[in-house]
């Protein structure tokens, strides 16, 4: 029976070519989309979940309100590691950690300059990497070892086996290379090169031993793995009061530990109230939801088609009932059908899928393999092809056997009225969701461009940053005026944070006319050079910049309109405020605000000091030199006064961009998939077009016969359609708003919604919508009138 | 074989309600040929549909095989079509997706006969309907004659206990009509109850009875001999 049932099928594929090519194609393609957002939820799924025991692991964080709001950090103060370690029960491991920046590893000749972390000897008790050389219960315990990656090791030993080797670190200290782990896989929280032991820090860093005992100085990062048996809930309530037990004196914003879950960090990214609420989370759910929806828009088309054309395979379902079929018969016939379809349509997907998915890697910056030799995945497919199927073929399969033997053998089957509109709703439903999409996906696009135009308020033209290490700070005036001297370079400075980052946020403790004793928190610190606002391009408003002797200087501040504005001051300049730990400072000038973290949020307020040390170098290459030429030329002169270190560089308006990443891929990847959810959308309107034009192909010769023009005809079979689309119009409009509004809700700086994006996507879909029906109607009207009378 | 009392069947339209069969009986002996005539829209083909159970009547009493199968539900239905009955119809109603020979085979794929038995049940009907050299094709490559004798291969397939044909010289010219005829003839010799729906005197005559209707009625019979 099943080989008669795909007999019949297969022989209609090929009769009714195509009708089989729309259900197939938009099926596939449908498919495809929801493969691939598959596949992409199940890679971010599998973040830091590759890790045994990935459960157990937690970063501790810490909790402070401040002014009223609730804001959650990663950095806490050193001490609280011993206390986890020592009084709180169900701790089984902590680790300390400091912010895994980039470091110089040097072995001969070769120099690399890599991102490692500093990590306390249970590191890799609680974060289990395997090592594939050492022991990793000790490869940490002498603060003079180093554990590499194994591409690291490769890239400073080459085929040498690295054990035992010594690795110059930072130009400072030999390490001896103790251990050797996997890569890290890109699925991974963590891209650290390598592990150097937290004890080394603490020895190299008198600021880091002092921070010991410091339960005010939030400066590290900490991880902890709880017993087997203990839950967060029981240890979160333990450690949450932890700093304002221990912290003498009072304490500024009441501080609150939380546990921060390993399997969380990459998904739950955002905190909300104290707790890790969303984030990356947020968009996989909305790619979920249009993977899902263009999925169901390629069934309608299926749906749509199989009842539309169902005069076709009436007299079939007939002679079998009359010859003794029973409906269920019939329904397992149909669903047979549709699951040979959707089963073609898989395997084309699959293909699809197999082509695109080094670009989707590019595009979406991950690394998703396609599982074809785990047998799960094939399971999965089945079951997924199933349903498809299913959800394809159940209403034809439903409707097609229910046709009475008697009704259509006589020819009297009426596709009624209630299938004509059940098609008009799932059309509707198509196009609605399709110009949702497309007005979201502009919505998005408008964000972007408004936030990319936003004025940034310092020329990042040509302007270049590097990273400052002990040797560029000790060098720093010599090489400086040698990049002058060079003449590739028009001015020269340094800050204590990059422009495009805030490295130090610090509580200012008085100002003039402060009203109440909570401290104004979260303000950005940073020292620079006097060559700072100069070089960056920010402009002076009030006021003076500081001296070149900055000595003399020390006490002088200058805030950003952001600062003056929160401290309520009108004329900042001469009037004195009070730092953390009391320091006090006059305000010599007021600066415009710059942009250096999020580009969607306001300019976070800014005090500037005069200093000594550095942690970004930021220089402006002249207009007229070539790139390439003037970084060869710095290439040499930083080579020189920072041998140990590859010369490494940034420009501003490059790492700028980066903070769109998410964004612009967010847009990409909307942009496409709203294209292909029209798409198959059309395709379906197109089959359907066809059936309705073949079905009314008497009554148009027989108007023709009376006079009617092609005009007339395409308007005839147009009318309906139109009015369907601008019905999805009207529906899509409240659909898109409200998604609209929520996702525009997490900016500060957002664009207003207008009736532009509204007017485009409608206009655009009716537009789209003409051209597929017109190509059905005006063939139609087109045709001999003696052509379409004769099939009586 | 065949016992109907007092049928009724009334069919509506939005304004419209038409008698299709008004208070009709009619008995079949098994063995029979009958034949029924009368003008278009009299309800021959109405009452035909009944005693197929492809129709449901409005009211009285229907008895197959002594059985009152009135109130029988659809899928019981299908189960007697395909035990006890064979449709013969005007317009063949060949499956155009199946070959002659599939076309055949289906009902035995219904009734879940084996593989082996199939192949020998089907060359055997093929053979008898002289249809075998066109076993391979497509209905729409024959002639109507040659769609019709498979179509009555397929009637016959279920060695069921009654035929009921529709006109079925309807769309055939007289030599390729008498051939439809005589195979029909010869399953009645063989013992295969046949009614008959026709407008044709001249095939009414291979019948032992000829039942004529008007207005949904019965108005008069004939015993040929």
């Amino acid at each position: 029976m099943l080989k008669s049932y795909l007999k019949i099928a297969l022989r209609g594929l090929v009769k009714h070519r195509v009708y089989s090519l729309i259900n197939i194609s938009g099926l596939a393609v449908g498919m495809a989309v929801a493969l691939l957002i598959g596949l992409l939820i199940h890679y971010e799924f599998s973040y830091n979940r590759f890790l045994s025991g990935y459960d157990q692991s937690y970063q501790i964080y810490v909790n402070e309100s401040v002014e009223g709001a609730i804001e959650s950090s990663n950095a806490v103060p050193l001490p609280v590691a011993n206390a986890l370690r020592n009084n709180i029960p169900g701790i089984r491991y902590v680790a300390e950690c400091d912010w895994m920046q980039r470091h110089g590893l040097m072995v001969g000749e070769q120099k690399l300059y890599l991102s490692g972390a500093s990590v306390g000897g249970d590191f890799l008790k609680i974060f289990r990497f395997p090592l594939l050389q050492g022991h990793a219960e000790t490869a940490l315990s002498d603060p003079y070892s180093i554990i590499l990656t194994a591409r690291t090791a490769r890239a400073l030993f080459g085929d040498e086996d690295p054990m035992g080797k010594s690795v110059r670190y930072d130009n400072r200290f030999d390490l001896q290379v103790t251990g050797v782990m996997g890569n890290i896989p890109s699925n991974s929280s963590f891209y650290f090169q390598y592990l150097v032991p937290f004890s080394l820090y603490e020895q190299s860093a008198g600021w880091v031993r002092a921070s010991r005992t410091q339960w005010e100085n939030y400066s590290f990062q900490i991880y902890a793995a709880l017993d087997p048996n203990a839950s967060r809930e029981q240890v979160s309530s333990r450690i949450r009061d932890l700093i304002q037990d221990n912290s003498e004196g009072k304490v500024n914003f009441e501080p609150e530990l939380g546990l921060y879950p390993f399997k969380d960090w990459h998904l739950y990214n955002e905190f909300e109230n104290g707790q890790p609420s969303g984030g990356y989370i947020d968009y996989l759910q909305m790619f979920g939801l249009i993977g899902l929806l263009v999925l169901i828009l390629a069934c309608i088309n299926f749906t749509n088609l199989a009842t539309a054309r169902s005069e076709k395979r009436a007299k079939e379902v007939g002679v079998r009932k009359a010859i003794g079929s029973k409906r269920k018969h019939l329904v397992t016939q149909f669903l047979v059908e549709s699951f040979l379809i959707t089963s073609l349509a898989a395997v084309l997907s699959l293909i699809l899928v197999y082509a695109i998915l080094p670009f989707f890697n590019d595009l979406a910056n991950v690394r998703i393999q396609f599982p074809l030799d785990q047998p799960l995945f094939w399971i999965v497919l089945l079951v997924y092809t199933t349903l498809t199927a299913l959800m394809a073929g159940s209403r034809p399969a439903w409707y097609l056997s229910s046709f009475q033997a008697v009704k259509v053998l006589k020819g009297k089957i009426t596709t009624g009225r209630g299938t004509s509109r059940g098609r008009k709703i799932l059309v509707l439903l198509q196009f609605s969701s399709s110009i949702a999409l497309i007005i979201g996906t502009m919505v998005i696009y408008r964000q972007i461009n408004y936030v990319q135009q936003r004025p940034v308020g310092y020329d990042q033209e040509r302007l270049m940053m590097t990273r400052m290490t002990d040797d560029l700070n000790d060098n720093y005036q010599v090489l400086r005026n040698e990049m002058l001297q060079s003449g590739v370079v028009e001015s020269v400075a340094w800050g204590s944070s990059p422009i495009t980052s805030i490295f130090s946020r610090i509580e200012v403790e008085h100002w003039p006319g402060k009203t109440g004793d909570t401290p104004a928190g979260g303000i950005a610190f940073i020292r620079v050079t006097e060559d700072y606002f100069n070089t960056l391009g920010i402009q002076l408003l009030q006021g003076r910049n500081f001296h070149p002797d900055w000595q003399s200087d020390s006490t002088s501040l200058i805030i950003n309109r952001a600062a003056a504005d929160r401290f309520g001051l009108e004329d900042p300049v001469n009037q004195t405020i009070t730092l953390q730990g009391g320091d006090q400072g006059t305000i010599v000038g007021l600066v415009e605000d710059a942009l250096m973290i999020s580009p969607y949020d306001p300019v976070v307020p800014t005090v500037f000091a005069h200093g000594q040390w550095g942690a970004s170098m930021l220089y402006r290459l002249r207009p007229e030199v070539n790139t390439q030429q003037a970084i060869a030329t710095l290439s040499v002169l930083f080579n020189r006064h920072n041998p140990t270190f590859p010369y490494e560089y940034e420009f501003v308006d490059d790492t700028y961009a980066q903070k769109f990443r998410l964004e612009v891929l967010v847009g990409k990847l909307a942009a496409i998939f709203a294209a292909l959810a029209i798409f198959v959308s059309c395709l379906g309107l197109f089959g359907l077009a066809t059936y309705l034009a073949e079905q009314r192909r008497k009554e148009i010769g027989i108007r023709k016969v009376l006079g009617a023009s092609l005009s007339q005809i395409w308007l005839l079979l147009s009318r309906e359609f139109i009015g369907l689309i601008l019905l999805s119009c009207i529906i899509a409009v409240p659909i898109a708003l409200y998604f609209i509004q929520r996702w525009l809700a997490q900016y500060t700086y957002r664009i207003d919604i207008g009736p532009g994006e509204f007017i485009i996507a409608g206009l655009g879909a009716v537009l789209i919508t003409l051209i597929t029906i017109s190509f059905q109607a005006i063939r139609a009207g087109r045709e001999r009138p003696v052509e379409s009378l004769r099939v009586e | 074989m065949i016992s109907i009392h007092n049928i009724a069947k009334r069919y509506r339209t939005d304004e419209v309600e038409t008698t299709a069969l008004n208070g009709l009986s009619l008995e079949v002996k098994p063995g029979e040929f009958v034949a029924i005539m009368g003008p278009s829209g009299c309800g021959k083909s109405t009452l035909l549909n009944i005693l197929g159970l492809l129709d449901e009547a409005d009211g009285g009493q229907f008895l197959l095989d002594g059985i009152d199968v009135s109130r029988y539900n659809e899928n019981r239905r299908a189960e007697l079509r395909m035990e006890k009955i064979g449709f013969v119809f005007q317009n063949f109603n060949l499956i155009d997706e199946l070959t002659v020979y599939e076309n055949v085979e289906l009902p035995l794929l219904y009734n879940g006969i084996k593989a082996g038995e199939r192949k020998k049940r089907v060359e055997y009907v093929l053979d008898k309907v002289q249809i075998m050299h066109r076993r391979n094709h497509y209905p729409t490559q024959l002639s109507g004659g040659q769609q019709q004798r498979v179509a009555v291969a397929r009637a016959v397939i279920n060695q069921p206990a009654i035929i009921l044909a529709d006109e079925p010289t309807g769309n055939l010219d007289s030599q390729n009509g008498n051939e439809v005829m005589q195979l029909l003839t010869e399953l009645n010799e063989s013992g295969t109850t046949i009614v008959m729906v026709t407008h044709s005197e001249h095939d009414a005559r291979f019948s032992h009875r000829i039942v004529r209707m008007l207005d949904g009625q019965t108005v008069a019979e004939s015993v040929l001999v």
